[in-house]
């Protein structure tokens, strides 16, 4: 039936049309996609840059706001323990994305230079581990972490969120490394280089932009984290922003306003991220699906 | 001669150095997977036998699976991952598919499309549920506004305490974060079908559809099918933004299996039924793992 109406010669919409049509079509589906997209992003911003005085002051939600303002900024900062919240997703994301990237760089160096049996199983392991719930995990993680006593340490977050972020790290960095020609080592070598050199003076070079990717898809899963870091962790005084706006919104005093500038605050990073290293993010996906 | 047998020697002493050196080099793959992976989940395996293991623990053999697969529940559970997995994951489908043609073909403002795309899927969950939570908040949402201003409702309604709306509303907001995902995977694969094809095409007279259909659709088929099959085991595993929206309900209708097992480890303190249901839903993601390797064989990437 297509066929007939859509066909090329002989179809009953001419070619032309059909063309024009599609290229309508296009245009609405894009504007229709940036709307949906940028309307949530929008009303984050314009309501967290408002004080309460002008955010509803027409009865409704003001859309456009008459007057910038940061009271709410101040507030999150000044009566909230919002600042170390930020300072312990700091500390968590930094350090799973360098567990994670060192992991990634040192299994897919060693997997592509070397002849190994087994790699396929290995493969398998790296690929089918990241199929696996983080729910399923969480559970007999935080049993393992209650009896070593570190339900109050930032290591059980940061090896938590590592768990999560470091399969499909390593499978990105070996594909990577896969692409990376072994004869500018062997050139090395034969010029008197030991593996050391030729891997740290020329292979890591090369492998700069992958592990960039690695380290933002890393920074992104540890950033966001939600589920792994409530179930892992204890101690309130270590939650990181994901976790711990949760308790500063039980507060009497916080508003719209102030929740919505702690949505600001947790955006901020992902949004430099998607700022200035999109290229190394996109760059990841086609290379591993991300 | 001898410089012959001096390498030859400098070559066998290699190879031993080598074999340390990767041994050295796989010991941090090895102890993470053995301690981060197969620890927890042997452990979990081990714990779904016995009644509680936090407490006094009892052996009780197979009965904390007859109790979860018996239960009525179970399979309504199971139901409701699979139609928030199916229906997210085709949606993300089609609007990046869309939305990936779409920027494929304009010449000004590719990039900045691309860049918005990027921020949803960057943002952390917490953030997402929020703001889609402000959107559709029933005295101060945009949605309940536009609705009440149209005239389609006649009184706010609260989205995501609907025991209609609630699903199809933390549908909305996973396709808003993850949608970019497909999208980025099938502009990739689209910027990489050689433009001759349509040149030729174009030619022969084909038409927009023919077009589509015999040169972009063969092209997108394998990151189709992979997006269908990766995206859609991430969302039935999703937790969190279930858990922060409803915590599962009104009355059950958004508890999917993962927070069901959290629901019972952790908030019911049933740990053995609940490392259980985690065990079951292990062995069904295996079931999918065992298409994803047989149709798409990715380890050929890197061991073929």
């Amino acid at each position: 039936m297509f066929e007939r109406v859509l066909g090329g010669p002989g179809g009953l919409i001419p070619n032309a049309v059909q063309k024009r049509v599609w290229n309508v079509a296009l245009y609405v589906i894009a504007l229709l996609v940036v709307i949906f997209v940028l309307t949530p992003l929008y009303l984050m911003i314009v309501v967290a840059v408002q004080s309460p005085e002008t955010l509803f002051s027409g009865g409704q939600l003001t859309l456009i706001p008459p007057k910038l303002s940061l009271d709410n900024f101040r507030t999150l900062i000044e009566q909230t323990p919002t600042v170390s919240y930020f300072v312990n997703s700091v500390i968590i994301t930094g350090s799973s994305v360098f567990l994670s990237t060192a992991l990634a760089v040192i299994s897919g160096y060693s997997l592509t230079r070397f002849d190994l049996t087994g790699k396929s199983i290995i493969a398998r392991i790296v690929l089918f581990s990241y199929m696996i719930s983080p729910i399923v995990l969480a559970i007999p993680l935080y049993v393992i972490f209650f009896r070593l006593g570190l339900l109050n340490q930032y290591i059980s977050a940061i090896l938590a969120v590592t768990a999560i972020s470091a399969p499909f790290s390593i499978w990105l960095m070996w594909q990577y490394f896969q692409n990376i020609p072994i004869a500018y080592e062997e050139s090395a070598w034969t010029r008197g280089a030991s593996r050391w050199r030729a891997a740290r003076d020329i292979v890591l070079p090369l492998a700069r932009p992958g592990y960039i990717s690695v380290a933002i898809f890393a920074f992104a899963v540890a950033w966001n984290d939600y589920t792994m870091v409530r179930i892992v962790l204890n101690d309130q005084a270590l939650y990181p922003l994901t976790v711990g706006s949760e308790l500063i919104f039980q507060e009497v005093f916080v508003g719209w306003g102030e929740q919505m500038s702690m949505m600001l605050i947790m955006s901020f990073p992902p949004f430099l991220v998607a700022a200035f290293l999109q290229n190394y993010l996109l760059q990841g996906f086609n290379l591993g699906h991300g | 001669m001898g410089v012959v047998k001096e390498s030859q020697s400098r070559i066998s002493d290699g190879v031993e150095k080598n074999q340390l050196i990767v041994i050295a080099l796989l010991a941090p793959l090895a102890t993470f997977f053995g301690v981060l992976w197969f620890v927890p989940l042997g452990y979990s395996i081990w714990s779904s036998f016995f009644s509680n293991p936090l407490g006094a623990s009892e052996f009780v053999g197979l009965s904390n699976y007859v109790t979860i697969i018996t239960s009525n529940d179970f399979l309504y559970f199971l139901w409701n991952s699979v139609l928030f997995a199916v229906s997210t994951t085709l949606l993300c489908l089609l609007v990046g598919l869309f939305f990936a043609l779409v920027v494929n073909r304009v010449i000004v403002g590719g990039s900045v499309l691309r860049t918005l795309m990027v921020f949803p899927y960057l943002l952390p969950t917490v953030v997402v549920v929020f703001l889609w939570q402000f959107l559709l908040d029933q005295n101060l949402g945009l949605v309940n506004r536009l609705l009440l201003d149209l005239g389609l409702i006649s009184a706010p309604i609260a989205f995501f305490g609907d025991v209609s709306l609630a699903m199809p509303s933390i549908v909305a907001a996973s396709v808003w974060k993850w949608g970019s995902f497909a999208f980025f995977i099938l502009l990739a694969n689209l910027q990489a079908i050689p433009q001759e094809y349509f040149e030729r095409a174009k030619v022969q007279g084909a038409s927009q559809w023919q077009q589509f259909r015999d040169i972009t659709f063969p092209h997108l088929r394998g990151a189709i099918l992979l997006i269908l099959l990766v995206r859609g085991v991430w969302m039935f595993n999703k937790f969190d933004v279930i858990w922060l929206t409803t915590r599962g309900g009104p009355a059950g209708v958004t508890t999917t299996l993962p927070i069901r097992v959290y629901d019972l480890a952790i908030r019911l303190g049933r740990f053995g039924q609940g490392t259980a249901l985690a065990v079951i839903m292990f062995l069904l993601l295996s079931m999918v793992g065992v298409v994803y390797f047989t149709v798409l064989n990715p380890e050929e990437e890197v061991a073929g």
